[in-house]
């Protein structure tokens, strides 16, 4: 079972992520200062760590992530935080965060957030196939060609951006903002309605007439890509 | 008007500076006069020696008794003993002169001084010169030099009495000075303390002539009025939040109620809290908005610019919003610049300014418009253009919809928050651009454009 460490002050919301990251099946342990959280990271093993920005005491969230990183410990960090602009996102991850999330958020994208960065970890090991295969949909990695069965599917350089994404992350909730960042390059903006209409688009030439629905939207999160069952 | 105390006088930098100043001509003032004093005293002596050495070769040219001769009627008509000649035999006793005997001397034919005292009791200073004559005696021509003296004294006095004019007066002149520099100082941290007290509308005096203090003055208020603006603008974004906010707060709790009254099947339930997670989701959409104006504001961000090509910015926006456009029929068309269009600047707010822009564009036009962004890449300026035409702006709210919160009577019905713009103005503002509203005849073309110099 995954095992997550919430760093986090606050104590409602404490409880709040706990409950949420329970429910998507993490197993959960709270810390509610940088010194505790530092001497649980460096004590035990966890596959990931949810970390405020601003902590109570002599220890901020910065503070103990770079400590953290200093002890030699990999394990990837989100990072949360109310400072939401870029310098501070950037500071944030400069210190050894692996993704940030600014308050407030939405507990299903903190979860997809999660398993993005747990993914990640796991694919970095071997080198990865030049192809992305997802049910029957069969992604050229290099000549960057889509088919879905034997049907060729033309797409624009963003679209496949897009879907290369999406089957990077098959069977993974993603959400609109993570999709923008990764696929335009630009951080998270509340242009989430123009993103559904790309991904319509996408849908339209994915699941063509009479095919089974690969691309499927999860109400008020993201969207998902699922091999036909 | 404050009351400067004396001893605080001294601390002031122009009682210093004329202070320092004073000193300085005080002592110019001293080398110039003792260079007057020297040249002077040394031009008298030096004519006195001259008609001494005359005396002395006249005499020694004569017979040893016509010389004795005229000293005698010498000695008798000069009765001021103005010019005390005598002449002295081998032993030193006087043969005939007014002089008894003779004075210590370094040298022959060298001028020597020493004070006589006359017969009559007077001391008199004396010029003399001492030469030996040829039949043994010893001839000592003199000159009385009382009167040179006494300009000599005189020129002394001048020195001391004018220099301590000069002290008196300068020293009046730096308290002085001082004094008023100190007053108009303490107006103007009097004004200050007032401002700090909260009376925002309150500037330092300035006295219009330009000097230092002035300058400083008209600098400090045109910072106080910036903050006067911002300060008021604050208070009506504040305004702004309260009235903006109370209604979706309102309409969140209206419904939370009624369902709390009328608890009827779980769907209704369900369908309640999606309401509510929906307008608190507006609600904090906005406060987000509202903050990141607020970071965009804050110029440190400009330590963080890199170099952009705005033609980058205009195709990414331009391609991001095109299948929204083509949703609603509009034709959305990117015009790249003919030259580079590189400017200083953050690419992530550039892109979300002409983001808002476009989303304006389509928000407001009639479905089958036309929408194009270009690249503005003219010699001495650069920019975005984004030009629909649609219904346009009237002239009359041209200003207004940069304002935070600002929603026209014609947008009210269409979903926003009244910030789109005022963060578009940000940007602007951040970049150092102009940000116009044109008519398009029809439609509304918005020019984001940065003069360039050279």
């Amino acid at each position: 079972m995954t095992h997550v460490l919430v760093v986090e002050d606050d104590l409602i919301t404490a409880r709040e992520i706990d409950a949420a990251l329970r429910d998507h099946g993490f197993d959960v342990t709270c810390s509610g200062n940088g010194r505790d959280a530092l001497v649980q990271a460096i004590g035990e093993t966890f596959d990931v760590i949810v970390l405020d920005r601003m902590l109570p005491g002599t220890l901020d969230g910065l503070g103990m992530l770079t400590a953290l990183r200093a002890a030699g410990i990999a394990t990837p960090v989100l990072i949360l935080s109310a400072l939401g602009e870029l310098d501070e996102r950037v500071r944030g991850l400069r210190v050894g965060g692996d993704d940030y999330l600014t308050k407030p958020f939405e507990f299903i994208e903190l979860t997809a957030r999660l398993d993005a960065l747990l993914r990640r970890c796991v694919a970095q090991g071997p080198a990865r196939d030049n192809r992305l295969r997802v049910g029957n949909l069969d992604i050229d990695l290099l000549r960057r060609s889509v088919r879905r069965g034997d049907r060729p599917i033309d797409l624009l350089p963003r679209e496949y951006a897009l879907l290369e994404y999406l089957a990077q992350h098959a069977d993974q909730v993603v959400t609109r903002t993570m999709l923008f960042e990764a696929v335009w390059n630009y951080s998270y903006d509340e242009r989430t309605n123009v993103i559904e209409v790309h991904m319509s688009r996408l849908r339209r030439k994915v699941d063509g007439e009479g095919e089974e629905q690969m691309i499927h939207t999860i109400r008020g999160a993201g969207y998902v890509l699922r091999s036909p069952a | 008007m404050s009351f400067v105390r004396l001893r605080e006088i001294p601390r002031t930098i122009s009682f210093r500076t004329a202070l320092m100043s004073l000193a300085l001509f005080g002592f110019s003032f001293l080398a110039l006069f003792g260079y007057v004093y020297w040249q002077t005293a040394g031009y008298l002596a030096h004519q006195t020696d001259k008609a001494l050495h005359r005396q002395i070769e006249n005499r020694s040219r004569q017979p040893p008794e016509e010389r004795l001769r005229e000293l005698g009627e010498h000695a008798e008509q000069d009765a001021e003993q103005r010019t005390p000649h005598t002449l002295f035999d081998a032993q030193g006793r006087a043969i005939v002169g007014p002089i008894q005997s003779l004075p210590a001397f370094t040298g022959y034919d060298e001028s020597n001084e020493f004070v006589w005292r006359r017969p009559n009791g007077h001391s008199r200073p004396i010029r003399f010169v001492i030469h030996p004559l040829e039949d043994g005696t010893t001839l000592l021509v003199a000159q009385d030099i009382h009167s040179i003296r006494e300009f000599d004294e005189l020129l002394v006095n001048a020195l001391v009495s004018g220099g301590s004019l000069l002290l008196v007066a300068g020293l009046l002149g730096a308290a002085l000075l001082g004094y008023s520099a100190r007053r108009r100082l303490d107006t103007l941290s009097c004004s200050i303390e007032r401002i700090i007290k909260g009376d925002l509308s309150n500037r330092l005096p300035t006295l219009g002539n330009g000097d230092d203090i002035d300058r400083i003055a008209s600098v400090v208020n045109g910072m106080l009025d910036e903050l006067e603006r911002l300060m008021s603008e604050v208070k009506g974004v504040c305004d702004d939040i309260a009235h903006d906010l109370r209604t979706p707060l309102t309409r969140l709790l209206a419904g939370l109620e009624r369902t709390q009254r009328h608890a009827l099947s779980q769907e209704e339930y369900a369908c309640a809290i999606e309401a509510a997670i929906a307008e608190a989701h507006g609600l904090l959409q906005t406060f987000r908005a509202l903050l990141r104006i607020t970071e965009i504001e804050d110029s440190a961000r400009r330590s963080s610019f890199t170099q952009v090509d705005l033609g980058r910015i205009g195709a990414d926006a331009a391609e991001f919003f095109e299948p929204l456009a083509e949703e609603r029929g509009i034709a959305l068309e990117f015009f790249p610049g003919s030259a580079p269009s590189h400017v200083a600047g953050d690419a992530q707010l550039l892109f979300d300014a002409t983001c808002n822009l476009l989303d304006n564009a389509v928000k407001f036009s009639p479905d089958n418009a036309r929408i194009q962004v270009t690249v503005i890449a003219e010699p001495g300026r650069i920019g975005l253009r984004v030009a629909d035409n649609g219904p346009g702006i009237p002239e009359a709210e041209r200003e207004a919809v940069f304002r935070r919160l600002y929603r026209s009577e014609s947008s009210r019905h269409t979903a926003g928050n009244g910030l789109g713009l005022s963060m578009v103005a940000a940007v602007a503002r951040l970049h150092d651009m102009i940000l116009e509203v044109h008519d398009a005849q029809p439609g509304c073309r918005i020019d984001l454009i940065q003069a360039r110099l050279g």
